[in-house]
């Protein structure tokens, strides 16, 4: 029989006299009810449930392996099968329970923290399995691949498989300069400009000192007294190098706006690929930084940066050959002086990181600060507190400034201390060399040279005391930036995808779970179907999960358990884009994008005549308003745009769904922000546009649900009841009780429910 | 702005209530199964949810009371507000439910791709344990809690909690110091 039983955890239930031969599956968790901290070791056989609470420790050992993990077991408790009853696990916030029986015969067999939560499901899975003499492991999902291959690091996201553990600096370099591979022919022209240039800088010292000193100065040298050829050839040798330059520059100019136009293009192809759930994750100020300055980090570096770097590389291993070969002695000493200034410069490298990275953090919370005020002026503007959000506001840009004066000040003070320590470094060289020109053992031409050629050393390392913080901030952006582009979608178009010829529009949804976070589950197993054709209403109190719902039919996320189908075909199986060009969803929640009110009727179908877009607004009682504006359909919304009310802008989205013509329609208080005369005319459009396609229509209002075919009412993440508007006022249950509210309160304002 | 009229903040007790429960009348009670209980006003409730309403900061006052089908019985204004042994029961009950392990020492954090590795030194003064954990956007899951203590939420859901801030070794502030807001 297959089983799963980690070696350290037989040992240590062998340890307690169980026969380990019979175990089945064994998990690890801890406990969170014991006054100790416990390493809990959990097994099953056929017959038993084995709970051992110990603690694991780790041992100082001699031999091969000097440290090993044994385990201190404390208490053993042994439940058989048959006697443990249903087994399930409730949620409580950071810690979950392992409960056994049911109702009022229910007891708690161990709470442990969230975290270990799946592996006490599958746990219970095992023993199900047992139970009903399938086979135990048969459907077990067993965890190798929740963990890196490479280190062992638990993914944070087992569906995106990428450990962010194993990504290095290098890797992420390299992965940056794969962005040039496109353009190859001019980078390779631009690196054998930069090579050139270099070269002719460092020969420069050659012919205009060494040469010039001791062959044309100094009587009995080869070209004694040829003054003027020798100052035209220093200037012939100058003015190539600053010509190689600017040629390189020109061309690189040209060549890295399009590698960053490229990766602006992927992070932004990237981020329409994503699912909704990342959005909600991140924070939109983050977002926006991520595009625009990590983008532009990564350009300037590109542009700026990199060319120099290359460039200093090449001409400091080069000023070190040429030094050697001038004279060997002065040459070692330079070198003993270049590994402090390294190790200087190390520090200061990890300490400006550091200094960038809060900086970068602050950064991104002012611009969050900036949209949500930007966004929130009415509330803010309300409630009068423009004073209290400037301070919040202040705040972060205080503690910004903090660090950027710590950034300034280390600055300021470590950089001429460098310098310093390089200088003396020259003044060591001069001295020694004075000496031997002095003892003829070298030429005053070679030891102007050897001067020459020091600074020409220290020029590529102080730069690189400057480069080395801008290729952090790049890389620290790189690394932010590649989190977008290789983010996986949660929801991923299948390989091979099912598409139907038509979508009917039978839906059935069973046993659906779902959480937004970990430890708060929104659905908890909702079983719901709607046949095509028909219309059903879903009624519940806010928060019971009937928006998420509609967000999962339409595949904005996946449920965690449980399936959907439409027309019999689980919706993971269907291609998205005819999943999504088949549902049409009306919400509370109305973007607009930039455009004019044209373009966003027709968003759906780009295509679509001017006819039928007036056509669909008028269905969507749209038309009046529109009309009523100067530039009517022509009028310009979404940011900066015209403001519309939120009824308008309801309508709008109601026409753009009605050109969209889907196969099933999602009506999520679709009618919520009118007034009562709209309501009605809408009701009509809706009423029609309804006919013979599958509506879920979500409601408050439950008068606006009467003529659904049927109605389910959804609390706490289930349904508890569902039938028609007559089967259910005749139950008297949860609806009748909604609809008796709102009717009376609905009459003390003289209306009709 | 600043000198705005300064209202005096208005009562809403004459229109709510918000439904303390007498604990006169109240008994807390553990069930043989393990669950808590509460005998109040002639119903007995043999499994009782309870939870904060401040739990970061005011653990320890307005505490909710559901039943099993989650309806608020009442609230309890304070838990010094009940005897010894009922404190006990209630105080061991919010425990398993905000099970929050202190962290003593903060070992390595490393920022690898937008999450954040941490390796902590974390449990009770007698029984200190090493535990690595993966933490995704930062900014929404290391939350201060005052001036001076810090909750850590992983991506499993599990929760860490810095009591003292100024407390933690050097080594160990620098390290977490880029991540407070």
């Amino acid at each position: 029989m297959e089983t799963h039983i980690p070696e350290y955890m037989l040992s240590a239930f062998a340890a307690e006299g169980i026969d380990t031969s019979k175990l089945i599956y064994a998990t690890h968790t801890d406990s969170a009810d014991k006054d100790w901290y416990s390493d809990v070791y959990i097994a099953v056989s056929s017959d038993n449930m084995y709970i051992l609470y110990g603690e694991e420790k780790v041992v100082k050992t001699t031999g091969a392996r000097r440290i090993v993990a044994v385990y201190d077991a404390k208490e053993l408790e042994i439940h058989p099968l048959p006697e443990l009853g249903e087994l399930t696990c409730e949620r409580l916030l950071s810690t979950a329970r392992l409960c056994s029986g049911k109702d009022d015969k229910t007891s708690i067999l161990l709470v442990f923290s969230i975290g270990y939560l799946s592996d006490i499901e599958r746990l219970i899975k095992v023993i199900q399995n047992i139970r009903e003499g399938k086979k135990p492991l048969g459907d077990i999902l067993i965890d190798e691949e929740l963990f890196c291959p490479k280190c062992g690091t638990r993914y944070p996201e087992p569906e995106r498989k990428l450990c962010p553990k194993c990504m290095d600096k290098v890797s992420i370099t390299r992965r940056l300069i794969g962005f040039f591979v496109h353009y190859r022919s001019k980078v390779a022209v631009i690196f054998l400009a930069m090579l050139a240039g270099s070269v002719f800088s460092m020969i420069s010292p050659l012919i205009g000192t060494k040469f010039f000193f001791d062959e044309v100065l100094i009587e009995g040298g080869s070209y004694y007294g040829a003054i003027l050829q020798a100052v035209c050839l220093i200037f012939i040798v100058r003015a190539i190098g600053v010509a190689l330059n600017i040629f390189y520059s020109y061309v690189l100019a040209k060549t890295v706006p399009w590698i960053v136009q490229d990766l602006k293009l992927k992070i932004f192809e990237a981020m329409q690929r994503l699912s909704v759930g990342f959005y909600t994750s991140k924070r939109t100020g983050s977002l926006m930084n991520r595009i625009n300055q990590d983008a532009n980090n990564i350009y300037w570096f590109f542009v700026d940066g990199l060319p120099y770097v290359i460039v200093n590389v090449f001409t400091f291993t080069g000023v070190i050959i040429l030094m050697c070969m001038l004279n060997i002695k002065l040459a070692l000493i330079c070198l003993l002086v270049l590994p402090i200034t390294i190790i200087f410069f190390r520090i200061l490298w990890s300490v400006f990181r550091h200094f960038h990275h809060k900086n970068w953090v602050y950064n991104s919370q002012l611009n969050s600060m900036l949209s949500d005020s930007v966004n929130g002026q009415r509330v803010i503007k309300a409630f009068a507190r423009e004073d209290a959000e400037a301070k919040r506001f202040a705040e972060v840009g205080a503690k910004q400034a903090v660090v950027d004066i710590h950034a300034m000040n280390t600055s300021s003070t470590a950089f001429p201390l460098i310098y310093l320590f390089m200088f003396l470094g020259q003044v060591i060289i001069t001295g020694i060399g004075g000496n031997m020109v002095l003892e003829g053992e070298i030429t005053l031409g070679t030891l102007l040279t050897f001067i020459a050629y020091l600074s020409m050393l220290y020029g590529p390392l102080e730069f690189m005391s400057w480069v080395s913080n801008w290729w952090a901030r790049c890389v620290d952006s790189a690394q932010r930036v590649f989190e977008i582009i290789d983010a996986k979608p949660d929801i991923a178009e299948p390989d091979e995808p099912v598409i139907l010829d038509r979508i009917r529009g039978n839906i059935e949804l069973k046993g659906v779970k779902f959480e937004y976070d970990p430890a708060t589950p929104v659905l908890k197993g909702l079983d719901l179907s709607v046949m095509a054709g028909q219309m059903l209403g879903i009624v519940g109190k806010t928060g019971a999960g009937k928006s998420t719902m509609a967000n999962l039919i339409a595949r904005l996320y996946d449920v965690d358990e449980g399936s959907i189908t439409i027309d019999g075909v689980n919706v993971k199986q269907l291609s998205l884009t005819q999943l999504r060009q088949s549902i049409g969803i009306v919400s509370q929640d109305i973007y607009l994008f930039i455009g004019t009110i044209a373009d966003n009727i027709r968003y759906a179908r780009p295509k679509a005549s001017i006819e039928d877009v007036i056509k669909a607004a008028k269905a969507a009682s749209a038309h009046e308003f529109i009309m009523a504006l100067p530039d009517a359909y022509e009028t310009k919304v979404g940011a900066g745009g015209q403001d519309l009310s939120g009824g308008e802008k309801q309508r709008l989205s109601i026409a753009r769904t009605i050109l969209q013509d889907p196969d099933i329609l999602i009506l999520d208080e679709a009618t919520a922000a009118m007034d009562t005369e709209t309501e009605a005319s809408i009701q009509k459009a809706l009423y029609d546009l309804q006919r013979d396609r599958t509506t879920i229509a979500i409601a408050h209002r439950l008068s606006t649900l009467r003529d659904a075919d049927s109605l389910a009412v959804i609390s706490d993440g289930k349904v508890v009841e569902s039938g028609t508007h007559k089967e259910l006022m005749q139950k008297k249950g949860e609806y009748h009780k909604l609809y008796t509210i709102q009717l009376e309160g609905l009459k003390v304002i003289n209306m009709d429910a | 702005m600043e000198k705005a009229i300064q209202k005096e903040a208005p009562s809403l007790a004459y229109a709510i209530d918000i439904g303390m429960i007498d604990l006169k009348n109240a008994e807390f009670y553990m069930t043989t199964g393990g669950f808590t209980g509460l005998k109040y006003s002639g119903q007995d409730y043999n499994r009782i949810t309870l939870r904060r309403a401040f739990p970061i900061g005011n653990p320890m006052e307005y505490i909710s009371v559901a039943d099993k089908d989650n309806k608020e019985i009442g609230m309890i204004r304070s838990l010094s507000d009940l005897s010894e042994k009922q404190y006990s029961i209630v105080l061991t009950e919010l425990e398993k439910r905000y099970y929050s392990p202190t962290v003593y020492e903060v070992k390595s954090v490393k920022d690898k791709l937008g999450y954040v590795y941490m390796e902590l030194l974390i449990g009770r003064d007698d029984s200190k344990y090493k535990k690595n954990c993966a933490l995704k956007d930062v900014s929404k899951n290391i939350r201060m809690l005052d001036d001076d203590r810090l909750i850590i939420t992983d991506v499993d859901g599990n929760r860490y909690i810095i009591q003292s801030l100024s407390g933690l070794d050097k080594k160990s502030f620098k390290r977490l110091e880029p991540y407070l807001f």
